[in-house]
């Protein structure tokens, strides 16, 4: 593993298990990786090139961010391709194909998630996860972070309740609820407790103390639902209080993840992850109480790109983003936009 | 009231809406003789094939307008009170208000037959006896299950995609018609171009082809500025120019023209030939013409409305004829549709009426 890699990723790790990071910390490393990734990764240093950014940046918020669709086409590497011991991929549909984030080391990675976990104080909790299982799913980052986590719940008791055919497992969700003496953990995709809760037969109510997380939105399958209503269905289906159920934003292309908890409170980020809320007519940071597009800088995405240009919309507030997610279906849509739709491929990262 | 004073009074209310192009009171009557063989066999036994008949529009006719231009809505409206109907507009709950101003611009008669609402009322489905769709997918088939009663007419307008082939045009005579055509309602409509396909010739490449629309483009804005558009469009045109950007840094045969301020206009030039269906709002792609073209717009085929062409010559409309199109026009022209084309490739009026035919023949009883 190059020298610089691991000088970045030891520097990466020691901001990691502090409580806070300064903003001059946070610059002074976020430009090294800049340096490091325009140095090792050419065609993110033949973009940075075209926009004309220079090598010797002052702030972090100027560094060129690559937009998701990129990794759709190409290797975004910051080491050589035969040193790749883990590559994620986001669950496209036909056509582009699938995003790709390529690794060298996972050690950041797996650290970005049990120091977030920590640094937000989250439940450590047996834990029923309604998604498929690392083994099941290796290309998953989602599943490799729920594999993760196993170091996070209480007595490292884990259960993966997706069969192998992808359906979930009624019969023994219902079964764990029922047999529980002590609070549990459930985490999923919002679609997958969607279709927890229209399973047909009623759930056992959660014991008191429990938590779910819940992550992604309704990707491809045609639904929406409002994060009012989806909490509602959490409160009359296994009576978790609004306040109970967090909510993860992260993405295939990042390393760390953002959470909240309840309704009407922003995400936050660790300490060595930010999100810039951008108008994205201008390019500039929108004022606090403005609607942008989400770009987010990771400290953890050594070995890739560190600024992710995503097509989330959100409102800057003071202490992180209130989430509202792709294009909102406000838009009046007609047959020229329905071509636009039918005819795209992109896809959503979870 | 007879049709010749009802297309008089629609020709008078459309001069209020100088996007409709001009229609005159005898294009209107037109298109009732070409689709039902006679202008006033609306108004009464006519003449027809040997015998006489008469030709009866519903009663009433629910008309479901997008809310992507008012163009397509309009002309429905006026279809619709051409054949004596009843008109329910039901409207995209966002508005468009083109439709009220141009019932107010009507005379009181033809008013009094025209219902607007942002929701559809109860009763509007059960009292039609047409419906007539404009929408994605998801909306026609909501409307096709509602359509229920076995002599109701049911017409949907589905999504559609249109582009424009640069067959020669070695002067670049072409550019501004073309940043006319994608500019025009900011590519809201299934008129607008998606992309541009260039026939590289001696005199011309589709690069440079790009570079000359990318200017043009800019004048056309400088005159007619783009509709304010959401976070999320205006997202979706940034993050698209990133992409392409990010590919042409990387030598892919990308190039990328932009408005300087904002997310006003773009230009992209792409060497492969795939179509690439545009996020609108004047983003439009130019590429080279391939010599394989029917394959490569076959994933479209089925989707594709009008094709512009330059020069607009019978030799070349025929060349293109097979590929699926229903309609092609001059580059230039995308946006005027004759008020007589075959939308979608079907009658207007024919479809939609009654006859009553009076064999009057003194054979008939031999």
């Amino acid at each position: 593993m190059p020298s610089d890699y691991i000088q970045l990723e030891s520097q990466v790790l020691s901001l990691m298990h502090g409580q806070s990071v300064s903003e001059a910390d946070f610059n002074a490393c976020a430009l090294e990786i800049y340096r490091f990734q325009r140095e090792n990764n050419s065609p993110y240093e033949n973009y940075c090139r075209h926009t004309g950014a220079r090598m010797d940046l002052k702030n972090w918020r100027e560094i060129p961010a690559v937009p998701q669709a990129v990794f759709k086409q190409f290797p975004l590497r910051a080491f050589p391709e035969n040193l790749t011991v883990k590559t994620f991929r986001t669950s496209g549909t036909t056509g582009e194909g699938f995003g790709s984030h390529h690794f060298q080391s996972l050690r950041l990675y797996d650290e970005a998630i049990l120091r977030g976990w920590d640094f937000f104080k989250l439940p450590l909790l047996p834990q029923i996860i309604l998604t498929p299982s690392p083994s099941q799913s290796p290309n998953s980052s989602l599943s490799h972070m729920m594999g993760t986590l196993v170091a996070r719940a209480n007595n490292g008791i884990q259960h993966f309740c997706i069969d192998d055919s992808g359906s979930i497992q009624f019969d023994k969700i219902r079964a764990l609820i029922n047999e529980a003496t002590e609070p549990l953990l459930l985490m999923g995709t919002a679609l997958s407790f969607l279709h927890l809760f229209e399973s047909g037969s009623p759930l056992p109510d959660l014991p008191k103390g429990s938590f779910a997380i819940q992550t992604g939105g309704y990707k491809g399958s045609g639904r929406d639902l409002t994060k009012a209503s989806l909490y509602a269905l959490f409160s009359k289906h296994l009576g978790l209080s609004p306040d109970a159920v967090i909510n993860e934003y992260g993405m295939t292309e990042l390393s760390s993840q953002f959470y909240t908890h309840g309704l009407g409170n922003p995400h936050e980020a660790p300490p060595w992850l930010r999100a810039l809320v951008i108008d994205p007519e201008i390019g500039r940071e929108v004022s606090l109480g403005d609607i942008g597009v989400l770009r987010i800088f990771d400290l953890a995405n050594v070995g890739s790109v560190l600024a992710v240009q995503t097509r989330d919309l959100a409102i800057r507030r003071k202490t992180g983003f209130e989430l509202i997610g792709r294009d909102p279906a406000a838009l009046p849509r007609g047959c020229s936009r329905a071509a636009d739709e039918m005819l795209s491929n992109t896809t959503v990262s979870p | 009231m007879k049709t010749r004073e009802i297309a008089k009074a629609i020709a008078l209310a459309a001069q209020k809406f100088p996007f409709l192009g001009e229609i005159k009171e005898q294009d209107l009557l037109d298109l009732v003789k070409w689709e039902l063989g006679d202008e006033e066999i609306l108004d009464g036994f006519r003449n027809y094939a040997g015998h006489m008949a008469m030709a009866r529009g519903p009663a009433s006719i629910l008309h479901v307008i997008s809310g992507n231009t008012p163009h397509a809505g309009l002309q429905s409206l006026m279809r619709g009170l051409l054949l004596k109907s009843h008109n329910f507009c039901k409207i995209p709950s966002a508005g468009l208000p083109e439709i009220g101003q141009f019932r107010d611009a009507l005379p009181a008669a033809l008013q009094s037959r025209v219902e607007i609402s942002r929701e559809l009322p109860d009763h509007w489905i059960g009292r039609s006896d047409a419906v007539i769709v404009f929408g994605d997918d998801e909306t026609v088939a909501h409307f096709r299950r509602l359509t229920t009663k076995s002599a109701q007419r049911f017409v949907a307008h589905g999504h559609k995609v249109s582009l424009g082939i640069i067959f020669d045009d070695s002067g670049l005579e072409s550019v501004s018609h073309a940043a006319r055509d994608v500019s025009l309602f900011d590519q809201q409509g299934c008129l607008s171009p998606h992309v541009f396909y260039v026939n590289e010739t001696e005199g011309l490449e589709a690069r440079q082809y790009a570079a000359a629309l990318a200017l043009e483009m800019e004048k056309f804005n400088q005159t007619m500025q783009r509709s304010r558009i959401s976070a999320g469009e205006s997202s979706g045109i940034s993050s698209l120019r990133s992409e392409y950007e990010f590919r042409a840094a990387n030598g892919e045969g990308v190039q990328v023209w932009k408005s300087g301020q904002g997310t006003d206009w773009t230009v992209i030039f792409e060497s492969a030939p795939a179509f690439t269906a545009s996020c609108l709002n004047r983003v439009i792609f130019v590429k080279p013409l391939p010599a394989t073209i029917a394959e490569t717009l076959a994933r479209v085929r089925q989707h594709l409305s009008t094709i512009a062409i330059w020069p607009a010559t019978l030799e070349h409309a025929k060349a293109i004829s097979e590929l699926g199109a229903t309609r092609i026009c001059r580059i230039g022209r995308m946006q005027d549709p004759h008020f007589t084309w075959h939308q979608d490739g079907g009658q207007n009026l024919a479809p939609l009426v009654n006859w009553i035919d009076f064999e009057n023949s003194p054979d008939a009883s031999k």
